[in-house]
């Protein structure tokens, strides 16, 4: 698409009011601190701001003030499931915009530490790597069922929004279950706790709370380091190097691991310095180099 | 007592050290359900108590498995027994030897301490007669001298039981 940029441009005697504005950005910008600004354009109209909430979360503010500012007030946005309405006169600033941002983020401290005790208690398929914007989370239930949970902003801890996804008697069977029991949803007991009394079970916890690690330490000597040992040549202390292939195993290994225990059994083939044969976990074709010093 | 079998007398290399630390600290974290790991400071050899699970056969019955870890551990299987008295099971020889793919062929990495206890549970458990193998004497006649039973060409009978 192509914009037409002539009424940017600014006439000449319009300087005088555009350099008014630029010293009014700078001051403004230097009354928050310089060391909160993230990301400005040349034209001093996109500002971006970082703000640190009390629980650590980044926030990253992003403002955008047209040439009428500031008659005509900023325009916001944000990683927040919904923006504050700004209170805008005409001697206001951009720290009070971040100020009532910040005030805001404290009301969203709720909402975000039950989306925490979720991640936390049980086990997220979706999303991932949830933004701090995004209100629902896809739990799986067992049996290939999932229950799509949507959490008000402004009300976290009362009863959410509950779908249930799966094949149809899963879902009558949870739903059945879910309709006896949401009047036993008390939002002064932890999300959690809430969770499990509806649901009549313990929901799943995630499969490893120490995942995280698990995805650089190596599926064989269970180390993400190996040790320092002059025996091991060139791979002493090293690092996991190799990955299964397959996205669903994805398991990391030292290739000097894997490589032994290939080389220690009857199915592995060699072809040059390369070892053929089968991930121990799931049994997908694996090939590994063999390291030359050994 | 068992003397230390042949595979087991070395010491562990520090790979294997290192990982059964590991494989120790989550077990304490999350032990399999129907097993106790009686401490020891000996990483190389654990004594894991077993109870039948309750509705089998073996309910209310407590075993000991002795697990010794070879040097070169996790690339070997580790050598698991059941100290004397062995139940009573088709797969299970009255020194001790267990009859289990996976302690010898099928054994691989993947696997830990942990998993294999939930087998051998899962072996007892799903046992209807509470009988030796057929050719117990013989076999135990064989291994007179001590031989491990990761010394022995298994022949796995079946997987019924």
């Amino acid at each position: 698409m192509v914009q037409e940029h002539d009424d940017e441009q600014a006439p000449a005697n319009e300087l005088g009011k555009s350099s008014d504005f630029y010293r009014r950005i700078y001051s403004e910008i230097e009354e928050i601190g310089w060391d909160r600004l993230v990301r400005i354009e040349e034209d001093l109209k996109h500002l971006s701001f970082r703000i640190v909430d009390k629980k650590g979360r980044v926030h990253i503010l992003e403002i955008t003030i047209d040439s009428s500012y500031p008659e005509c007030p900023p325009s916001v946005s944000a990683d927040v499931p919904r923006i504050f309405n700004l209170d805008w006169s005409i001697s206001s600033t951009l720290k009070d915009v971040l100020q009532q941002f910040q005030r805001h983020l404290e009301k969203l401290q709720d909402f975000w530490s039950a989306l925490d005790e979720i991640d936390k208690c049980f086990s997220v398929v979706d999303p991932k790597h949830p933004s701090l914007a995004v209100s629902y989370r896809q739990i799986h239930i067992g049996n290939d069922c999932y229950l799509l949970l949507s959490l008000n902003a402004q009300d976290p801890r009362s009863l959410p929004e509950c779908r249930f996804l799966g094949s149809d008697s899963d879902v009558s069977h949870w739903r059945k279950i879910w309709l006896q029991n949401c009047k036993r949803w008390n939002k002064e007991k932890p999300f959690s706790d809430n969770l499990a009394s509806v649901m009549k079970i313990q929901l799943h916890e995630p499969p490893d709370a120490s995942k995280c690690d698990q995805q650089t330490e190596c599926g064989v000597c269970y180390a993400q380091y190996l040790p320092v040992d002059d025996e091991l040549g060139s791979s002493s202390g090293a690092s996991t190097d190799y990955t299964c292939e397959n996205n669903n195993c994805s398991r990391a290994f030292h290739s000097v691991c894997l490589g032994d225990w290939l080389r220690s059994i009857t199915t592995s083939r060699r072809s040059f310095d390369v070892m053929f044969g089968n991930c121990p976990y799931c049994s997908s074709p694996v090939a590994v180099r063999m390291n030359a010093g050994k | 007592m068992t003397s230390p079998s042949p595979s087991a007398r070395k010491g562990l290399s520090k790979i294997a050290c290192n990982r059964l630390q590991k494989e120790l600290v989550e077990w304490q974290v999350n032990p399999p359900a129907g097993f106790k790991h009686k401490v020891t400071d000996n990483l190389q050899r654990w004594v894991i108590e077993v109870n039948g699970a309750p509705g089998t056969l073996y309910a209310n019955e407590t075993y000991q498995l002795q697990v010794d870890f070879p040097e070169h551990y996790p690339m070997e299987a580790p050598q698991v027994i059941f100290l004397p008295p062995a139940p009573l099971h088709p797969h299970i020889y009255s020194n001790g030897h267990i009859c289990l793919d996976i302690l010898y062929d099928s054994w691989s990495p993947a696997m830990t301490v942990s998993s294999i206890c939930i087998s051998i549970l899962s072996m007892l458990s799903s046992s209807t007669v509470k009988q030796r193998p057929a050719d117990n004497d013989r076999y135990v006649k064989n291994c007179r001298n001590g031989r491990s039973p990761k010394e022995t060409r298994w022949w796995f009978h079946d997987d019924k039981v």
